[in-house]
């Protein structure tokens, strides 16, 4: 009787050992969480993508690297086997929003992170990668933390891509790709001067700018960048919340006529 | 001289926004006087020569759920009370209702001096209060010694509490040991205040 039913599950075309490559979707406070592999099995030494899926409920939202004030950003916490690495949350594009008198950077409805998980060379058999969210929403009237403990397991194998390949295409479009462009920041008192120089003549009109970096421009200001004589530059109010002299920012630029988003990152000289 | 439209408009934009104004470090205590849960008036003027501490709150506010659960508030409220500090608790938000409050303020363990509702928000104005909580502290001199966040950890786990900076913690110590606040000043984190429009 084994022996047929055995027969049986081949015939179906079912793997008799099925990766689990979707982690089921856990609620918690006001969103739903998700860990969906790009691969279907993994190859030792190769990074693969995995999909953080954060769906929020209609009215609330949840906030971005750079929370602006009152927010707070996703935080991912990984458990994984030996000699595995995980990278950062790759975030997507945020839009801007007010949570009352508080303006913020964050996301509504769906938004998916992407991951780079990295097996080390000698790794094998099954890997279970774990990952504890924690986030909070709000709306103009509350604020609802939430947490959810995900995990896929993958088996050893040719590391072919999963079956969700266009969540993985679309993600990762609206995630910022670092750009090597003369982006420069000089500060005057309480102002910044936001300058991006580009021989290649980068047209940056009705692009939307977004900083990166907490507590260095005032969540407030829209950041609007236009063409004066050969640069395109910004002036922006600095955040009141600056500890000494400015000496850093990472800023997306996302629409107008960009193909993607950047991020472009200037670090003050030593 | 070239006239550039682009940054005229840029300028006229920055210095005609208008932006609520924080109490700098440094600066005087805006003076206020407001109702306890009690009906009772607190002003700031009865405790001159005191370091006063202003709590803004909202016990609905998962961050400030973290502080009074956790026991980590009320704690910090009786050690410094014990030293002369005054701690007023003060709630801006619309609708705040003095007997809920009064009910609550028990129900979570508050030791503060004071609980004190300022439903139109102008106390919490006066003091450009973002967050609950959002902590300022004042020197007997009555100038802002500390503005911002009670700790340095952004988060609603109260496991967080031990690990974190404490600031105020730290700006109290200095003041009552006649020393200078070395971290006057820092974001504050929370939910946002709910002001009546």
């Amino acid at each position: 009787m084994a022996g047929m039913k055995f027969s049986v599950l081949f015939a179906a075309g079912l793997p008799l050992v099925a990766p689990l490559s979707l982690s089921a979707a856990v609620k918690s406070g006001h969103a739903e969480a998700e860990l969906i592999a790009g691969v279907s099995s993994y190859q030792p030494g190769k990074s693969f993508p995995v999909a953080v899926r954060l769906t929020v409920d209609p009215g609330w939202h949840t906030y971005w690297i750079n929370p602006g004030i009152g927010g707070m950003p996703v935080k991912a916490t990984w458990t994984l086997p030996d000699g595995w690495k995980a990278g950062e949350l790759q975030q997507p594009v945020p839009k801007r929003f007010m949570t009352g008198d508080l303006p913020g950077f964050g996301y509504e409805g769906e938004t998916v992170f992407l991951v780079d998980l990295t097996p080390p060379p000698g790794a094998t058999g099954e890997a279970e990668c774990k990952v504890k969210l924690a986030w909070l929403t709000c709306d103009d009237s509350a604020c609802v933390p939430g947490d959810a403990e995900l995990s896929v397991k993958l088996e050893a194998g040719d590391g072919e891509p999963g079956k969700d390949s266009e969540l993985f295409k679309a993600a990762g479009e609206k995630i910022p790709a670092e750009k090597e462009l003369g982006f420069m920041v000089r500060e005057n008192g309480d102002q910044l001067t936001l300058f991006f120089i580009d021989a290649g003549e980068i047209d940056l009109s009705n692009v939307s700018a977004f900083p990166a970096t907490p507590d260095v421009v005032d969540p407030a200001d829209p950041i609007k960048i236009g063409k004066t004589r050969d640069a395109w530059m910004a002036y922006a109010k600095k955040s009141e919340y600056t500890e000494g002299p400015v000496t850093q920012l990472d800023i997306v630029l996302s629409g107008g006529k960009l193909k993607q988003p950047l991020l472009l990152s200037w670090r003050a000289e030593k | 001289m070239k006239h550039n439209t682009f940054l005229g408009a840029v300028l006229g934009a920055m210095i005609c926004s208008a932006t609520a104004y924080a109490i700098e470090p440094g600066e005087a205590a805006p003076a206020f006087t407001v109702k306890n849960v009690k009906g009772e008036e607190v002003s700031l003027a009865d405790h001159k020569d005191k370091v006063v501490v202003l709590e803004w709150l909202n016990h609905d506010c998962p961050y400030v759920k973290k502080h009074y659960g956790s026991g980590n508030l009320p704690k910090l409220q009786e050690t410094y009370t014990a030293k002369g500090v005054v701690w007023i608790s003060i709630n801006s938000n619309a609708g705040v209702n003095a007997s809920d409050l009064a009910a609550r303020s028990a129900k979570e363990g508050s030791k503060a001096s004071q609980v004190v509702v300022d439903p139109d928000g102008k106390v919490g104005k006066a003091y450009d209060a973002k967050t609950t909580p959002h902590m300022i502290v004042i020197g007997k001199d009555g100038k802002v010694a500390y503005n911002g966040a009670i700790d340095s950890i952004n988060s609603t786990d109260a496991a967080d509490i031990e690990k974190a900076d404490k600031h105020v913690v730290a700006a109290l110590d200095a003041l009552l040991s006649g020393k200078t606040v070395e971290l006057a000043k820092t974001k504050p984190y929370g939910c946002g205040v709910k002001y009546a429009k």
